[in-house]
């Protein structure tokens, strides 16, 4: 096992200012997520919106800073000639080195195109900005044959594109310059089941032939079950469970990885449903005192609604609401499953 | 319940014609749930907005009838159509946030509905409580809101303070003195007829605190909550049959589950008849009974929920089935698809 990256600790919390600019509270995003990701597998992030899926990416382009913690990158990608193979401290200069090698794919095509440039510019432009210019038109060339377009695209607009040929341009976009990472940022929810299908093939042809390691972000765990070796969900800028993906499917372990993989609509009609009740809790700590004493005590009060009792393993709780009486499973402070 | 008989949609683009709707077929009968699938442009949601007569101008019904409850509405008045949105057919959009009104409380849109289809309860209700018919929301804004209003008036008052004109001010004191006493003043305020029917309205669809949730702005709620508000809204003319277009695509899985079991129970205790409308085959199997699958504007397979996923006769379902990711790393099966053309 070759990690490539390794992501230890790493927080991100963002601030929430009041109107005079002090900071009241903070949103936190990425919470301790520990991962460590192999070369030449798929890793899958699933998770809910909002839990931080994106923050992780962000932060692992360096698009974002962290609050700590650290992204340890390994010497085939980014050589040994460094001063640091920690993420936070390459110098400018290193640190574009390291762009090459991590090509990204994000979720919508048309707002990742620029409407106003012919897909000859667009595939073309990484390589201008990282100076490999000679023999461009063949390389664009070669990139668009690789993902099922021709030559014949080269001077059209991204709107006369559909929506799978426009995700294969950004596919094309993101192999420019032969990384060795691509991170793939929902890149088929936007997509019918059909077209999906193409895109997913395309990724696996890909990755057989160039030897990529993939970062799959989703929340189709359709999808991730076909694509990952191995898996993290994600929970409130958490990673609660991480394993690989047969066993991650067959033997769940947190609750909340449980609630999510029963309410994946499935033909099978007999199978055990867990509900989650309510929305996820708001990842916002409160700095101010008072403001958090207030959280605390509406908690309190919920918790007299709550009487809490002996369960197979996991703790059951019993929630009476609405008049109505059943089991709970409570998968962080104050959030709840239901088991039908 | 509905039905629908060889109903042709066209849309006039400067392009030339486009068929969206080819020869519908569709009979969705008393409470049961029906599934519409297909994938993008098939004429999943031309369908729904054709049967409510919600078309833009460029697209015309040019073929066809479209039968509720026994009588013809393929021709009918604007006057019958209104009573028909939302009186007898409540409909659900995929967005909650862009078919929610966002300068209006959740309060304010489901009491219109309730004015415009159910104004008998309403009355009812009030004359056997004794409580005020409408309105008795207390009227505040945001603290910035108020303290502009403030600031004008005083700048005003000062204005005609300076002017020698006193008495012109009179209005602007009026206007302050009221804010600074209208806790006072509103304080024999009740709650109407009409409030507590949108109270109902909202616990019926099980959201807690429905007091708080009828007071506040779309925006203020998760995209479920949303979502729940849209179905109360549906359902607050006591419709008998309820359309829903893609309701879940924009909601997350867990959040997802919760939407259609809340379809599902109030499908079963009002005994509606329900048209789910999806790209997704998995929600159909979980909440439908039948199944019609379109492409291209027309219907290629109508069955039974247990029959089309096990033993699929038309070769487009069998494509879309195989599409979908499965456990195990196969490669996936492309079905092998022209693009929707229009003609």
């Amino acid at each position: 096992m070759r990690a490539i990256l390794t992501i230890k600790n790493l927080r991100k919390h963002f601030p929430v200012k009041n109107a005079w600019g002090t900071d009241v509270a903070l949103v936190k995003a990425l919470d301790g997520v520990d991962l460590k990701i192999e070369a030449g597998k798929t890793f899958g992030i699933v998770g809910e919106s909002g839990c931080g899926k994106t923050t992780l990416m962000r932060t692992l382009l360096r698009l974002i800073e962290p609050t700590s913690g650290s992204v340890v990158i390994s010497e085939e990608i980014i050589g040994d000639k460094v001063s640091s193979n920690n993420l936070e401290e390459l110098t400018s200069q290193e640190l574009r080195k390291f762009r090459r090698q991590i090509g990204v794919v994000f979720q919508d095509p048309m707002g990742a195109l620029n409407p106003r440039m012919i897909i000859k510019d667009i595939v073309s432009e990484p390589l201008v900005i990282h100076g490999k210019t000679d023999n461009m038109r063949n390389r664009v060339i070669e990139l668009l044959n690789n993902v099922g377009l021709g030559e014949e695209h080269l001077y059209r607009y991204p709107h006369e594109f559909s929506g799978g040929q426009r995700q294969r341009i950004v596919i094309a976009r993101a192999l420019a310059l032969d990384p060795k990472i691509l991170v793939l940022d929902e890149p088929t929810s936007a997509l019918d089941v059909s077209v999906q299908a193409q895109i997913l093939n395309l990724l696996n042809d890909l990755q057989k032939k160039y030897n990529l390691t993939y970062i799959f972000i989703s929340h189709d765990l359709s999808v991730i079950e076909y694509m990952c070796d191995r898996l993290a969900v994600m929970y409130l800028g958490r990673v609660v469970e991480e394993a690989n993906t047969e066993d991650l499917f067959s033997n769940p372990q947190h609750p909340y990885t449980k609630a999510l993989l029963s309410a994946t609509p499935s033909f099978d009609k007999n199978k055990e449903k867990i509900m989650i009740l309510g929305d996820v809790p708001s990842p916002i700590t409160y700095l101010d005192e008072s403001k958090a004493k207030l959280a605390t005590e509406m908690t309190e009060q919920e918790k007299l609604e709550i009487k809490s009792i002996e369960g197979k393993g996991i703790e059951y709780i019993v929630r009476s609401s609405l008049n109505e009486v059943f089991p709970l499973v409570r998968i962080s402070g104050e959030h709840y499953a239901r088991v039908k | 319940m509905l039905e629908i008989k060889d109903l042709r949609t066209k849309f006039n683009t400067y392009d030339g014609v486009v068929k969206a709707l080819d020869g519908v077929n569709l009979k969705i009968k008393d409470g049961e749930i029906f599934g519409l699938v297909g994938e993008t442009g098939s004429g999943k949601s031309v369908t729904c907005y054709s049967v409510l007569r919600l078309l833009p101008k460029t697209g015309e019904i040019v073929g066809g009838s479209i039968v509720l409850n026994g009588e013809d509405i393929t021709n009918a008045s604007e006057k019958r159509l209104r009573e028909i949105r939302g009186g007898e057919i409540g409909i659900i959009f995929q967005d909650p946030l862009s078919a929610l009104n966002p300068v209006m409380t959740v309060n304010e849109q489901i009491g219109e509905i309730l004015v415009l289809h159910q104004n008998k309860e309403i009355n009812d209700l009030a004359s056997e409580k004794k409580i005020p018919t409408y309105n008795s929301e207390k009227w505040k804004a945001s603290p910035g809101v108020e303290f502009t209003i403030i600031a004008l008036c005083m700048s005003f008052i000062s204005l005609f303070v300076m002017l020698g004109q006193w008495s012109f001010s009179l209005p602007f004191l009026f206007v302050i003195a009221s804010m600074l006493f209208r806790d006072y003043l509103q304080k024999n305020n009740s709650t109407s007829a009409l409030d507590l029917l949108v109270i109902d309205a909202l616990s019926r669809v099980k959201l807690p605190n429905p007091e708080q949730i009828a007071s506040s702005y779309p925006h203020e709620l998760s995209g479920g909550m949303q979502q729940r508000v849209m179905i109360a809204m549906a359902l607050a003319g006591k419709a008998k049959m309820l359309i829903a277009d893609e309701p879940t695509t924009a909601l997350d899985v867990t959040i997802q589950a919760q939407i259609l079991q809340l379809i599902k129970d109030i499908q079963k205790e009002e005994n509606m008849s329900v048209l789910l409308i999806t790209h997704d085959l998995g929600v159909v199997a979980e909440t439908c009974e039948r199944v019609a699958v379109m492409y291209k504007g027309k219907i290629v397979e109508e069955a039974s929920v247990d029959e089309i996923f096990t033993n699929p006769k038309n070769e487009y379902t069998k494509g879309l089935l195989e599409a979908i990711p499965k456990g195990g790393k196969e490669r996936l099966k492309v079905p092998n698809l022209k693009e929707v053309e229009g003609s």
